[in-house]
């Protein structure tokens, strides 16, 4: 069973069993590593990825229902070498530490922001209920977040 | 089994019931995926069933609001049904209940069907909420249609039979006031200890003439609280009177024991639920 789904722009098939969750298949075999495998049940983020222009959790979707979507991953942010405005606003407040939440707060604040383009620091950080991070303690992802808002 | 037997994405309603009645007890329905897709974080074994996605078919994802009902398909997630709601303050609890459940990106996917069909999830957001506004279900199998109250539903949905689907969620239409409550650990994105989802119809007034009180996320299963109702009626809406009446009668509840809380911390906050959804109710927001 051949499942075609378009990645980063970019129309891919793949032969992985349906039931297999997405960011299995994005990072086995299609070898895109952003989307990251932590809690495997929806509380944690790290895998979240934009399917349709949703975010959703990637350890939860079957690819059989990725079938025929559009799906971007972190990967699709700095298009040619350039940083997305939120990954340079994220760079200038100094927001990153380990990373490992990283891509799951970029996807979910890049469609966030997209929808929402004159958030509260209130809204941002609902926004993000569905990304953990152990490192930051997130005012600083939050700033950046407002930051670009502001500016935008 | 071949992958295409083992997952086949059905496109209308007739597909599904016949691929479902073809693979009977070796097949499921498959919405959203969210509770299948954690099956082996609560070590169930999945292996060998045959699912049959129905999250395509395009009927079941309209959310249609009529002069005496509303009808929510089983495939309209979580973010769309609040979305749907928003503007129906009748049906607050409900869209209270989907535009807060778990987290962003799973109400995306999550769907009305899969809350209600998910079998053994204590801490499903919208079975209380579709309790309290007193929904009906339609039930649909290749030998027809059928539609049973939401109660009767959890009663029987561990039995029914492989090719029977729901179709659709209906809520009917009351001049009442809604709210829907709930305790997470942390302020959002947790399964929560305890919810309370209540509706009430008041006079003008301001005396209360049908109140629905429903619990979850306490027992195994959401259920109605019958003796709180009861000594809602012919009162005014008083937030602590209803807080106090809910500690009186706090022993209609068994908690069970989680991972995230012991049992008798889920029913010690029912009259603090109790009393934020009163108060809710009386100020009607």
């Amino acid at each position: 069973m051949s499942l075609r789904l378009n990645i980063n722009g970019e129309d891919r098939l793949s032969a992985s069993d349906p039931l297999t969750p997405l960011v299995d298949v994005l990072r086995d075999e299609f070898f895109l590593t952003g989307a990251k495998v932590v809690c495997r049940e929806g509380f944690c983020g790290a895998c979240t990825v934009l399917l349709d222009g949703r975010p959703v959790m990637s350890c939860l979707m079957p690819v059989g229902l990725a079938d025929g979507c559009a799906v971007l991953t972190v990967e699709s942010l700095a298009l040619d070498g350039v940083l997305s405005p939120l990954q340079r606003a994220m760079e200038q407040h100094d927001a990153v530490q380990c990373g490992m939440c990283f891509p799951g707060m970029l996807m979910s604040l890049t469609s966030f922001l997209e929808r929402n383009p004159n958030p509260t620091r209130e809204d941002i950080k609902a926004a993000l209920v569905g990304n953990i991070c152990r490192c930051t303690g997130y005012e600083r992802i939050v700033d950046a977040a407002v930051s670009l808002a502001s500016s935008s | 089994m071949t992958d295409a037997q083992r997952f086949y994405v059905a496109r209308s309603l007739p597909d599904a019931l016949a691929a479902l009645a073809d693979r009977g007890r070796a097949g499921a329905p498959l919405a959203g995926a969210t509770w299948i897709m954690r099956a082996p974080i609560r070590r169930e074994r999945q292996q060998g069933l045959s699912y049959v996605a129905i999250s395509k078919i395009g009927e079941l994802r309209n959310v249609e609001i009529l002069d005496h009902e509303i009808r929510i398909g089983a495939c309209v997630t979580h973010a769309e049904l609040a979305t749907s709601l928003a503007s129906l303050p009748e049906c607050r609890a409900l869209a209270q209940a989907a535009g807060g459940s778990a987290n962003p990106a799973v109400r995306q996917v999550a769907t009305v069907g899969g809350n209600l069909c998910a079998t053994k999830f204590a801490a499903a957001d919208l079975v209380p909420a579709l309790i309290c506004l007193r929904a009906e279900l339609d039930l649909e199998t290749p030998r027809g249609s059928e539609r049973i109250a939401v109660e009767r539903f959890l009663a029987v949905r561990s039995n029914m039979e492989p090719d029977c689907l729901l179709r659709r969620v209906v809520i009917p239409r009351a001049a009442r006031r809604s709210v829907h409550v709930r305790l997470p650990l942390r302020k959002a994105g947790d399964y929560p200890v305890a919810i309370v989802s209540m509706a009430a119809t008041l006079n003008s007034k301001g005396i209360v003439t049908d109140a629905n009180v429903a619990v979850g996320a306490v027992e195994p299963e959401a259920r109605r609280w019958t003796r709180l109702e009861a000594d809602l009626v012919d009162h005014a809406i008083d937030p602590r009177r209803a807080a106090e009446t809910a500690e009186k009668y706090s022993d209609d509840f068994q908690g069970r024991d989680g991972v995230e809380a012991p049992g008798w911390y889920r029913v010690k906050v029912l009259a603090s639920l109790v009393r934020r959804a009163a108060l809710a109710i009386q100020e009607n927001v």
